[in-house]
């Protein structure tokens, strides 16, 4: 039992990079279900990113200008916070009308590319009854994903295979492609991303 | 003098497949620190430390997590290795990322924990065996998968 208590607790240790604030992610899992998350306002630009979509097909970011695109960052066989921000996500999803659908996007990037392969992915976004019309599940070589994470301000750290450290962000783009809203942290709020995206969609 | 050379390899190959069996068997009939690793990084938040279900992410989950001893005697090995290998709702799917002796060892460790605290039924007694015959790479083992000859032109 003592190995039970000993190991496993530390998850998403790593510091939130974002060149405009210095952000303290959470330090250890079991913490991490009671802290709230964190949502901040900033500004920064994302530049336009080349992946590996869900089907095997190139995604290119630059095609979401015009949308209001929310990114989340995670891994499939995350134990910890990630099945609770994708589940947020889905929510998401199923609570925007269809207008607002046509102004949008879902994005989740893998943080383990070693495991999450196309069909990966497939599968996971199968499992949470994500509509393929508006969200895409991305991979890619470890060089192109080390760039967007780092753009994006998301420390990543390998632990074992199929385990990894990683900064919990969603993250919410405008339609210039500039990242407004970071929230850090295991479940964002629903209604607040929505809120944030509505915001967006309705500001110039 | 070749048919005491076959009898005599049979003898040796008996002896090695019986060796081999039994310290497979063996080995995976006890609780050991490899489950409890593989159970601490992969299930310990959700699941908990007696697989009740009250890990500390339990409680920011959409569904709570099953306690073990209500759910799993239920359920076969092949049923539990399946949830495992391609997860559930939001409890991830483990496969490819774990070997399948690693979700061997993850079975193992939800049969242990269904087993704390209650009456187990007889069945479930021969359970660790079960299990420990399935991890055995029966086709290696026996020959099965070696791969043909090639043929000389």
């Amino acid at each position: 039992m003592n190995t039970l208590r000993g190991l496993g607790y530390c998850r998403f240790g790593l510091a939130f990079l974002l060149n405009f604030a210095s952000l303290a992610s959470a330090a250890n899992a079991p913490h991490l279900a009671l802290k709230a998350v964190e949502r901040r306002e900033v500004k920064l630009p994302i530049d336009d990113f080349s992946l590996i979509d869900q089907d095997g097909k190139t995604f290119q970011f630059k095609n979401l200008r015009g949308k209001i695109v929310v990114v989340a960052f995670v891994y499939t066989t995350c134990p910890d916070v990630c099945p609770l921000i994708t589940a947020a996500l889905r929510q998401v999803q199923t609570h925007l009308s269809n207008q607002e659908r046509k102004n949008s996007y879902l994005l989740t990037v893998t943080t383990d590319p070693e495991i999450d392969s196309p069909k990966v992915l497939t599968g996971y976004a199968k499992r949470y009854g994500a509509e393929l019309s508006g969200w895409s599940f991305l991979t890619g070589d470890q060089a192109t994903l080390k760039s967007v994470w780092k753009n994006f301000g998301v420390g990543v750290k390998r632990k074992a295979r199929g385990l990894v450290d990683h900064t919990p962000l969603t993250a919410i783009v405008d339609r210039h492609g500039v990242l407004r809203f970071a929230y850090i942290g295991p479940s964002p709020d629903v209604k607040s991303v929505l809120g944030d995206m509505r915001f967006l969609m309705t500001a110039s | 003098m070749g048919c005491v050379c076959y009898v005599l390899s049979l003898v040796k190959r008996l002896f090695f497949h019986c060796g081999f069996i039994l310290m497979i068997l063996l080995a995976g009939c006890g609780r050991n620190e490899r489950m409890d690793a593989v159970y601490a990084q992969r299930c310990l938040n959700c699941h908990g430390v007696s697989g009740r279900g009250d890990g500390t992410m339990a409680v920011s989950l959409p569904v709570a997590p099953p306690d073990f001893r209500q759910t799993v005697e239920k359920k076969g090995n092949s049923q539990i290795r399946r949830l495992i290998a391609e997860g559930k709702g939001l409890m991830p799917a483990f496969e490819p990322a774990l070997s399948p002796s690693e979700i061997n060892d993850m079975l193992q460790m939800v049969r242990f924990l269904s087993r704390e605290g209650r009456q187990i039924s007889w069945w479930e007694k021969f359970d660790t065996l079960v299990v420990a015959h399935c991890s055995i790479p029966w086709e290696a083992v026996l020959g099965y998968d070696e791969p043909a000859a090639e043929k000389k032109l």
